[in-house]
């Protein structure tokens, strides 16, 4: 388990992951702030949660609603 | 300048309450990445999910690290585009339209100092973009082809800020002169089309604003005339100033379309 961790190429894996969570991260602690979106909230959190990258950058650019 | 100071503040709060400080630079990063990646493992993804037959021979080009930072612009230049246009093209018909430039226009504000301080939070939101958008893809080329000359680094980097500022001058003056559905068609079209005029016919010109984001590499290379970049950077520099002037008057010709 420890070498086949050890394989995989975490200088260029990592900065990924790292952008990924916190956006992630940042979308999700906004939605919890936000008082209302486009659309059901409860939609948007699973957006955000399970089409990664594009769904949080998606949620900012149109799920947001400027008040 | 009457309350310069106080407006820039209050742009400055704005866009970091609604966190553009932190998603439009990690949106560039993504994309700064992305064309390093998938040029260097073109063959991996390409026997994951290509069907590739049995005995399949491809001669991958040989890649320069100036390609792909060249490359990374070009990623810039569509989908950065247009999430940066998309998330500003509302910033003063948006305000007009569900009543906050109400309280502002009230006061004795000058309308210079209001367009100037929105314009000025955009371009360090550009440039903190770019700067992560750059810092990726010379991050992975780096790591996975080579070392980069920082000198063309710092050129291209410069020429492709000053690009976006002409950008962001569109986007804010069709903004300031139009509702936002037709501003955000306006500006589209403006850059959009635009480049896609001076992709197919772009051969008998030398000099326009357009071209300016791939000169930046190109003048490092060698291939172009030194005198076609630098006229098209004054060119483009004065194309923003006369925007910014534009946005302004057509500012204050519309503040009576706001709602009240």
């Amino acid at each position: 388990m420890m070498e086949e961790l050890a394989k995989v190429p975490w200088a260029v894996i990592a900065p990924l992951i790292i952008v990924q969570i916190i956006l992630m991260i940042v979308a999700l602690i906004d939605l919890r702030k936000i008082h209302a979106t486009n659309g059901p909230k409860i939609l948007w959190v699973f957006i955000i949660l399970f089409a990664n990258l594009f769904g949080s950058i998606a949620y900012f650019i149109v799920g947001r609603k400027q008040s | 300048m009457r309350g310069f100071n106080v407006l820039l503040q209050k742009e400055f709060r704005e866009a970091w309450r609604s966190w553009k400080f932190l998603w439009i630079p990690l949106v560039f990063a993504l994309l700064g990445m992305s064309d390093p990646l998938t040029n260097y493992y073109m063959m991996d993804i390409l026997n994951a999910v290509g069907n590739v037959p049995e005995g399949f021979e491809m001669l991958m080009p040989e890649l320069m690290p100036l390609d792909l930072i060249q490359a990374s612009i070009g990623q810039f230049q569509t989908i950065g585009l247009l999430v940066m246009m998309a998330s500003f093209v509302g910033a003063i018909s948006k305000e007009r339209a569900n009543g906050m430039a109400t309280l502002l226009y009230a006061r004795p504000i000058s309308f210079g100092a209001y367009f100037l301080s929105k314009f000025v939070v955009m371009s360090t939101i550009c440039f903190v973009s770019i700067l992560a958008g750059f810092g990726a893809s010379v991050y992975y080329t780096t790591i996975l082809y080579g070392t980069l000359d920082v000198g063309a680094l710092l050129v291209s980097f410069s020429t492709y800020y000053i690009w976006l500022l002409f950008v962001i001058a569109v986007t804010l003056m069709m903004s300031a002169s139009f509702k936002t559905v037709i501003a955000t068609t306006c500006a589209f079209t403006v850059i959009f089309v635009g480049q896609i005029i001076d992709m197919i016919i772009g051969i008998f010109w030398t000099i326009s604003p357009w071209k300016l984001a791939s000169y930046g590499i190109a003048k490092f290379r060698g291939t172009i005339e030194m005198s076609d970049y630098w006229w098209s950077l004054v060119i483009t520099l004065a194309l923003t100033i006369i925007c910014i002037g534009i946005g302004i008057v057509m500012m204050k010709r519309n503040a009576s379309m706001t709602k009240i």
